[in-house]
């Protein structure tokens, strides 16, 4: 292993730097650092601090229209998975379902707004419908009506049609609440139709697999056998990059996702980890030691014209501005304890974000404004405090904590609507206990999407 | 056989045990040869199917007789066949709700006629009067049929209203997802509490099909600079606000922000 890799990876796989060391850096980290700590703030405006409400929505159970036996399992999957995607979307005041009144409305005809406007549901928006399955097909007629306007309810109207199928139910759920939000959301995109891509250990191997964005439907995308790491799925959905284990060391792997086989990617010397996409989708970035120090590389996707962007060792983890694609923020150990940096794409204007301790993994948002990333603020033996994910305004340098007291969190993701974050976190500090977990940005509604063994998560761009 | 057994004795009398074993060797093959040719066997061979021969016949094992199947004992539980049928879904019960408590019949003790005042009638006016064109907001139902949306913030009062009148009638929904963002987008530190106190400022912005904001300026200046900067700045924070609904290629808005710090 080589001694430019980071925690991120180290930790995991290869032993880590000898403690003596270790505690001369931590002294001088401290020392330099001391300081500037005392002027970090601790919080900037993320939240809404005016006050303003959220959409209150109610979201009526569907109205089963047929007599088939799969009727009631479709619906079942369909109303449990519309209510979680709205509520997960967190720009909602749900409704409790205890409140609803006691009808299922299945058409606009049979829908009363008043008795969903008067309390307890105080409804401003119900959502409703119905649900049937015929020959093997289900039929979903979802509406959107607003209940504060009694000229003009009906928001829209959207029916839907796939193979009768627990999962398509949960899809077609996926998609109408993906549609309301589109509506209401007032210029956020839904993201119930988004996939995550992880690590999962079977055995002594780990391999590729692929979720729900909710953690639903977890199956393996790639079958190597071998150890496979940090997926990074291409911002069309077609191909999944990722570095594996081979008698090479560590190489970059290609996974096309239309043709579900490897596709070719040159091997190098030493260890190529770490890849990242351009949000163009026609470059690769990633760490390789194959000029002998571990530096930053872009290439295009297929791995060739390969080129440098940084010349002082120690450098991993890239990921780029998903905005413009014209910067890329990394990890390097430059001056010791690995620092998240900042640099344009072609390798110049380098900047230092963190003054101290031991960052890794940095994941940018979608709107270029901030950078997520795992933190251990006071690394060392005997320091308080553990590795945790912190979101950093780019251009203030300004960060907030988003996870507290919950064990090691490591490996943060941004969602594509930039407003909720998957990463990976260890409750008790076992080594086959990591499990992927999300919540929103501002660090509340923390719910775990796998069990244990799971590791390392990535957010597809769409 | 006993040359072989005891040798030594054996070999003076080689020559006579020899041709006595030849001839019981032919003897024995004769018998063999003449036995076959005397009676010929006809019979089929293992397998052999007397009508496709050279072919082997496997039979079933379907053929093999087994013992009959035994009826299913009809009064045990365990091995009943036939299933009982499953109890039939129950209605929900339709339940009386509560009584509220206007329904309570609550005795007046003082059941008088209370005193009133003298209707005043008032007098139809000769003349036709005009009726005033902008629908008034009397109760708060009545008020989301205007065209304008309402926000209230921590300290101050937004006020969103478009200028196409059918689009705010048709999508209310819009304009209030409007107020909401612009407010939520508000930063109240941003505007000076001692110079704002009391004013308003006024916006006016288009809403592009996609959603973005164009020709943002201010309308009516509120006479604090920073309350002024705030509410533009709110504006521009926001990337888009969502698809426009309908087919209007753009829609006006007006924001006005009252600033009241409580």
């Amino acid at each position: 292993m080589m001694p430019g890799t980071f925690r991120s990876i180290s930790t995991r796989l290869a032993t880590r730097v000898s403690q003596p060391a270790l505690k001369s850096l931590l002294a001088a980290a401290l020392f330099l650092c001391a300081a500037p700590m005392l002027h970090a703030q601790d919080w900037f405006h993320l939240e809404t601090s005016t006050g303003a409400d959220r959409i209150r929505i109610a979201v009526a159970d569907f109205k089963p229209q047929s007599a088939d036996p799969n009727t009631a399992t479709c619906k079942r999957a369909f109303d449990t998975t519309l209510f979680a995607d709205l509520n997960v979307a967190g720009i909602f005041d749900m409704v409790s379902k205890s409140q609803l009144p006691q009808v299922t409305p299945g058409v606009p005809a049979e829908m009363n707004l008043q008795q969903w406007a008067a309390p307890p549901a105080t409804a401003a928006m119900v959502a409703f419908g119905n649900l049937s399955v015929q020959s093997g097909r289900i039929i979903v007629n979802g509406f959107l009506d607003d209940a504060k306007n009694t000229q003009f309810p009906q928001i829209f109207a959207k029916q839907y049609s796939e193979e009768a199928s627990e999962d398509q139910a949960r899809q077609i759920a996926h998609r109408f609440a993906d549609e309301i939000i589109a509506r209401l959301g007032g210029g956020i995109t839904g993201i119930a139709e988004t996939k995550i891509y992880y690590v999962k250990q079977t055995g002594e191997n780990k391999e590729i697999w692929e979720m729900d964005y909710d953690g639903a439907n977890q199956h393996a995308i790639t079958h190597l056998g071998a150890t496979s790491i940090s997926p990074r799925v291409s911002p069309d959905n077609s191909r999944i990059a990722f570095s594996s284990l081979s008698r090479d060391g560590f190489q970059i792997r290609m996974y096309s996702l239309l043709l579900n086989r490897i596709v070719n990617f040159p091997t190098a010397p030493g260890a190529n980890i770490s890849p990242a996409w351009a949000p163009s989708g026609s470059q690769l970035a990633f760490s390789s030691s194959r000029s002998g120090r571990a530096e930053i590389w872009v290439s295009d996707p297929d791995g060739h014209v390969a080129h440098k962007i940084t010349s002082f060792g120690r450098d991993a983890s890239p990921t780029w501005n998903p905005k413009t694609g014209s910067q890329i923020a990394w990890i390097s150990g430059r001056t010791g304890l690995p620092q998240l940096y900042v640099m344009d794409s072609d390798g110049s204007g380098v900047q230092r974000m963190t003054d101290g301790g031991y960052a890794s993994s940095p994941s940018w948002s979608p709107n270029g404004q901030f950078l997520a990333f795992a933190w251990d603020r006071k690394y060392g033996p005997g320091a308080p405090g553990g590795q945790d994910i912190y979101i950093m305004e780019i251009a203030t340098k300004r960060w907030i904590q988003l996870t507290h007291d919950i064990g090691r969190c490591d490996f943060p993701s941004w969602s594509p609507d930039g407003r909720h974050l998957v990463f990976s976190n260890n409750p008790d500090g076992h080594a086959d206990h990591w499990r992927i977990m999300s919540m929103l940005a501002d660090g509340t509604q923390k719910r775990a999407l796998t069990g244990s063994g799971t590791d390392m998560p990535n957010w597809s761009w769409k | 056989m006993s040359t072989y057994a005891h040798p030594a004795p054996a070999q003076q009398n080689i020559g006579g045990g020899f041709v006595g074993a030849v001839v019981l060797h032919i003897a024995v093959f004769a018998a063999l040869i003449g036995a076959a040719l005397l009676h010929p066997e006809n019979t089929t061979r293992w397998g052999e199917n007397a009508t496709s021969v050279g072919a082997i016949q496997a039979s079933m094992v379907s053929s093999i007789p087994l013992p009959p199947k035994a009826p299913p004992v009809e009064k045990s539980v365990l091995t009943e066949e036939n299933v009982t049928k499953a109890p039939a879904v129950q209605q929900k019960e339709t339940t009386v709700a509560p009584p509220r408590p206007t329904d309570l019949l609550i005795k007046d003790k003082t059941a008088k006629n209370p005193k009133l005042a003298e209707k005043v009638v008032q007098e139809a006016v000769k003349h036709p009067q005009p009726v005033p064109d902008t629908p008034k907001a009397a109760t708060g139902a009545a008020a989301t049929q205007l065209a304008q949306s309402v926000t209230q913030v921590t300290n101050g009062t937004a006020t969103t209203s478009v200028q196409d009148r059918a689009f705010g009638t048709r999508y209310a929904y819009y304009l209030r997802i409007v107020g909401n963002a612009v407010s939520q987008n508000w930063y109240k530190q941003e505007a000076d509490p001692g110079a704002s106190q009391g004013k308003s400022a006024t916006l006016l912005f288009d809403i592009q099909r996609d959603g973005t904001v164009a020709n943002l300026r201010i309308e009516t200046r509120s006479g604090s600079v920073s309350l002024d900067q705030s509410t533009m700045r709110a504006v521009q924070r926001i990337e888009s606000f969502g698809p426009l609904p309908g087919n209007g290629d753009r829609v006006t808005v007006e924001y006005k922000f009252d600033y009241h710090n409580p």
